[in-house]
């Protein structure tokens, strides 16, 4: 099956599968070989580009990690912003998911409304990034900008018109019974097997597990957030449609508190008194004396997320210098495609695009 | 559990091959250990300690060495624990993790095709993004960029 960027081999005994082998690589652009010889800011160039459906995500857990290795604390008000914009990504990359599964099952309808419900995140994304696809918002010691002026009206609008949108999703989805004829139980994959496989994100709490980072191991500021975690007990495709279209509706709850938050407390975006060399626009003057001898600092710093797709990690070794000296990410997607050898045989040919459609292949992250 | 008791108990277990432990933010630590006893490790990390699932395996060039490090997650304490592993830049060889965590597979893949470090006992140690008869590993820090001599590569026959 080929889904534009990536090939999986299939064996098949007449309509049956027998084993399966993904093919990855075809997008492979070496990310981790160019953050070597880059700034720590210059790197969330590429992360936009790691996954292009959840470029703030990423952005979002690299700085942690970059932060970690550099030892730079932001500011609390720029930490809501991040939430909030990895909250927003995670609706606008699961709407993509929606629009590009419901055509895998061959109906056409949902697709355009999936794509036009995303417009309107890119739409607030563009209001304060000024990118729709590619953002470069986030920096060591915060955000590049503070939120424009009667964001948080226009962001409430937007999550307000897409809670009444996603009882219409569901109606057009699971009141057809093409949809289920084409998902019920299909692609199962049981926890026990899913966590040896590494299998992470809405595929693993579609099997009845709990496990999500933001609650496990709260980092930012979700542990002040209220919110619940998605899961179904089918594991199979149904159920993934079903954690998906949930933690939506939970992720419009979180944005909704972080407005809240960010109405009542005006403060900086930027930590203070970072090194000019991390690319500070406003560091302090007078003192060069660092210019002639810069103090490095060294570290490492590793920082997991739970990222739309799944589980990602980024791994930051700082050296001392003004480039990380090695960076690693962990890709959910490479996992939960690598398992299709696991979730896959025993279905029919016809049953691939479907099964593979729920896990939300983006080959982006997957290659790097 | 707390790092000190977790690395007391594995050096008990393995006297001698448990180097060190270093604090790192958000995890346990980080426990340095010698490839030797790899196999053994990973499973009293997974059947004594309950970590179940294995995250992130990667390796890093450092020149004089290569150093593997594991990230692992246990469901019961909801932690995260580094370990890592030095190996000779002329023999990069540990024992493969698959059997123990199968979730191990690809990672290692990738860290055989961009740093070159073997894992014995791996199933399938194939290169996972560079295509098959690619001569290089190009996470190495001997690696040159802009070789026009890599675009030549041989293609699979299958």
């Amino acid at each position: 099956m080929t889904h534009g960027l990536w090939n999986l081999r299939v064996r098949i005994e007449g309509e049956i599968i027998k084993d399966v082998e993904p093919e990855m690589g075809y997008l492979h652009r070496g990310i981790e070989k160019i953050s070597e010889d880059r700034h720590y800011n210059e790197i969330i160039t590429l992360m936009d580009r790691t996954c292009y459906v959840a470029g703030l995500a990423w952005e979002h857990l690299f700085i942690v990690a970059a932060e970690q290795a550099l030892h730079v604390t932001p500011p609390e008000r720029a930490e809501y912003i991040r939430v909030l914009s990895a909250e927003l990504q995670r609706i606008a990359s699961h709407l993509m998911w929606y629009s590009a599964f419901v055509q895998d099952l061959g109906l056409m309808t949902p697709f355009l409304y999936g794509m036009r419900d995303r417009d309107l995140i890119l739409d607030l994304f563009q209001s304060y990034t000024g990118g729709r696809l590619t953002y470069e918002y986030m920096r060591v010691g915060g955000v590049r900008s503070d939120l424009p002026l009667g964001f948080t009206q226009r962001c409430r609008q937007v999550v307000d018109w897409l809670m009444d949108r996603f009882v219409e999703y569901d109606q057009l989805c699971l009141s057809s019974t093409i949809f289920h004829e084409r998902c019920d139980g299909l692609g199962v994959l049981l926890e026990p097997e899913a966590v040896a496989y590494g299998v992470t994100g809405p595929m693993l709490r579609s099997a009845g597990s709990h496990r999500d980072l933001r609650k496990d191991r709260p980092y930012s500021v979700y542990d002040k957030l209220q919110f619940q975690v998605a899961t179904a007990s089918t594991a199979d495709v149904t159920g993934r449609y079903l954690v998906r279209m949930e933690e939506m509706r939970q992720s419009v709850r979180i944005v909704r508190q972080c407005l809240d938050w960010l109405d009542d407390h005006p403060g900086p975006v930027m930590a203070e008194h970072l090194p000019r060399w991390l690319g500070a626009p406003y560091a302090p003057m007078g003192n060069e004396s660092y210019l002639l001898k810069r103090n490095y600092p060294t570290g490492v710093g590793l920082s997991m997320m739970e990222e739309p797709h799944g589980e990602a990690g980024a791994y930051v070794v700082n050296d001392g210098g003004e480039h990380p000296y090695r960076v690693k990410f962990r890709s959910p997607v490479l996992i939960n495609i690598w398992a299709a050898k696991r979730y896959l045989p025993g279905y029919r040919v016809a049953d691939i695009p479907p099964i593979m459609g729920s896990v939300d292949v983006c080959v982006g992250e997957c290659d790097r | 559990m707390d790092a000190k008791q977790l690395s007391d108990g594995l050096a008990t277990r393995f006297p001698g091959k448990i180097l060190g432990v270093d604090p790192l933010d958000g995890t346990l630590g980080r426990i340095r250990f010698d490839p030797a006893v790899a196999t053994d490790l990973f499973r009293s990390l997974r059947d004594d300690y309950q970590f179940t699932h294995l995250t992130l395996v990667g390796a890093t060039d450092w020149i004089d060495h290569r150093e593997v490090f594991y990230v692992l997650w246990s469901d019961t304490d909801r932690l995260y624990l580094v370990l890592s592993a030095n190996l000779p830049t002329d023999a990069p060889v540990i024992a493969s993790s698959v059997p123990i965590w199968p979730s191990a597979n690809a990672h290692e893949r990738e860290a055989w095709d961009l740093v070159g470090v073997k894992f014995e006992g791996h199933p399938d140690l194939r290169r996972i993004f560079m295509p098959e008869g690619y001569a290089y590993h190009p996470l190495l820090r001997s690696f040159k960029i802009h070789e026009p001599e890599d675009l030549e590569v041989k293609v699979r026959s299958d």
